[in-house]
């Protein structure tokens, strides 16, 4: 336990030093150029949200002039009971692709990283293909396979199809935290007497949770944003947020899109926040943004 | 429990992480490679009278993708996804080394606030652009009041396609680049400056290299889902600047006609495939030249 801690703050370290050395040195200067560059790029990055989040407070139906705030986009949305049961099929499917790729991903990262057999090179260009197949390609495919075997498109298809599409992503970024474990630690514990699952859930499953809790919520937001492979697995029934969206994007300017568009916004960052917060919640020293596998 | 239990461990262990990949691999078999399959063999097959997909053994499909209509839009997807891979890594480059190099105790909040946009929904975000760049939005109109003139667009050009395949996935090249930039070492900087290089030798001859695996982590990362998208296209390009995805969307849902969708798919598949195999003999050569 104290050599993966040691070994964490080693790699948080070589961070601190240069920001507080930069003013003595003059080696350190600023490059203005790229700071130009970066904030232009932040201000481009922000105007369309920014856009969208203003226009979902007007009161008029126009999208390009702004007349005063209201709230009537968002009671359009909640009185609308087609977009709120959208809303309530994006929610369980997300949460249904989590659970189901989260428990199948973290079986696979240690397996790919501590299994010496033929299997493991399998699975690893198994789970690796769909990380380099474009996502409309994974929604034709998928499509075909369950009009192939009589699942006609529904809540279950969409399903089914967004756990697969998350399991590489689970595998890759916790496959990257179970590299860094030292299964050293593990062996000790082995020897003073735990089994191996007991060394497992006690010692190896504590240090891993945070990595496995950000992988879950980083897959929630994917799937629940996800428009093409729902596009391509959904039905016309249980139609996904984003599905919704899409068509009333297609059919006309409607300003509950805004709203919409708002509102998942705000969603999303909530979960970045409490991804963020976990690691401090575990108690390790919350430095690094630990979304992308830390 | 010394020396009598340690013999039996290794092999017992073996095998409990060899287990450990049979659901994953199993589920990946069963709803992702056979989907593959399936696609491949669609693409030899037919439709009957109704339009429904029919397995057969003609080529007429693989053939239909290389007529001229459909080889210019493939092109042209080609085009746009390099054009936006290369601004994602002009972009990326000053970013990345801004907030890696000099973020000082605001790092992680700028990554955050790189990264919230990406947590917008894509279509919400399109649309976003859209309405701004719409000719009567305010945008315009303040552009024409100083002085660009009326008869300027941005909305349903080329330009703006590639502009929306920028904007949506410049963040998949920032972070791997600012990930490399961040762990490699300031006193590596420092040293290109003691050796009296400039601030731009430097920055080519040792923050480059030292981030090159980043980047073209970054560069595949973007380019792959650049080339299959098709919302930038159809949003923000108008009619006349569709990519491969919109055509595969096409004889998906409004012309049914899935042996040719799926040729189409496989023909962005293969391209796509070509492109990641040259990407990894470079990344292999490259870790060679590391090691050595």
């Amino acid at each position: 336990m104290t050599t993966l801690v040691a070994a964490e703050r080693e790699l948080a370290a070589p961070q601190a030093p240069p920001a507080g050395r930069r003013k003595g040195s003059g080696m350190n200067r600023k490059p203005r150029f790229a700071i130009a560059v970066t904030v232009a790029f932040f201000v481009l990055l922000y105007l369309p949200i920014f856009a969208v989040v203003l226009f979902s407070f007007n009161t008029k139906k126009s999208l390009t002039v702004f007349e005063g705030w209201s709230l009537r986009w968002y009671q359009a949305f909640f009185n609308d009971s087609e977009l709120t049961k959208s809303l309530q099929t994006s929610l369980v499917v997300a949460a249904a692709a989590m659970v189901g790729s989260v428990v199948i991903g973290v079986l696979l990262a240690f397996g790919l990283v501590r299994a010496r057999s033929r299997l493991g090179g399998a699975a690893n260009v198994i789970m690796l293909i769909p990380l380099i197949t474009p996502e409309i390609v994974t929604g034709v495919a998928s499509l075909m396979l369950f009009k192939g075997v009589g699942l006609q498109p529904s809540l279950t298809t969409l399903m089914l199809a967004q756990t697969t599409f998350s399991i590489s992503y689970v595998t890759v970024i916790l496959r990257a935290r179970v590299a860094e474990l030292n299964p050293e630690v593990e062996e000790a514990a082995m020897d003073l007497g735990a089994n191996r699952f007991q060394a497992l859930r006690l010692v190896t499953l504590p240090v891993m949770w945070p990595a496995i809790m950000s992988a879950a919520i980083l897959i929630f937001t994917i799937v629940f944003d996800d428009f093409v492979l729902a596009f391509f697995t959904s039905g016309v029934d249980p139609q996904p947020l984003s599905v919704r969206i899409y068509s009333a994007i297609r059919f006309g300017i409607q300003p509950s899109i805004n709203a919409v568009g708002t509102l998942m916004l705000v969603g999303s960052l909530v979960l970045i926040a409490i991804a963020l917060l976990i690691p401090r919640l575990f108690g390790r020293r919350g430095n690094s943004f630990d979304l992308f596998g830390g | 429990m010394t020396h009598e239990s340690l013999p039996p461990r290794p092999a017992r262990k073996e095998r409990l992480w060899t287990w450990m990949l049979v659901p994953g691999t199993a589920w990946m078999s069963v709803f992702f490679v056979s989907a593959l399959l399936l696609l491949i063999a669609l693409s030899f097959g037919t439709t009957d009278a109704l339009g429904n997909p029919r397995f057969g053994s003609t080529l007429d499909n693989v053939i239909g993708v290389f007529t001229p209509t459909y080889l210019r839009v493939i092109i042209r997807s080609l085009t746009y996804a390099v054009a936006a891979s290369v601004i994602c890594l002009v972009i990326a480059y000053p970013v990345a080394y801004a907030i890696a190099r000099h973020g000082g105790r605001y790092k992680n909040a700028l990554v955050a606030l790189l990264v919230v946009p990406f947590f917008a929904n894509y279509l919400v975000r399109m649309y976003g652009w859209q309405t701004l760049l719409s000719d009567e939005s305010m945008l315009m109109t303040w552009l024409r009041h100083l002085g660009v003139s009326a008869s300027f667009h941005i909305l349903d050009t080329g330009a703006a396609v590639i502009g929306g395949l920028v904007y949506g996935y410049v963040v998949f090249m920032i972070l791997p680049i600012y990930a490399s930039l961040e762990r490699m070492d300031g006193a590596l900087i420092e040293a290109g400056r003691d050796l009296y290089g400039s601030s731009l030798r430097t920055f080519f001859t040792v923050t480059v290299p030292a981030s090159r695996a980043g980047a073209y982590a970054g560069l595949a990362l973007v380019f792959l889902p650049a080339m299959g998208d098709f919302i930038s296209s159809q949003l923000l390009g108008g009619p006349d600047n569709l990519m491969v995805g919109n055509l595969i969307q096409e004889k998906f849902f409004a012309g049914q006609n899935w042996p040719l969708g799926a040729a189409l798919t496989m023909a962005l598949m293969v391209l796509l495939l070509i492109c990641m195999f040259a990407y990894l003999r470079q990344t292999a050569r490259d870790a060679k030249e590391a090691r050595r």
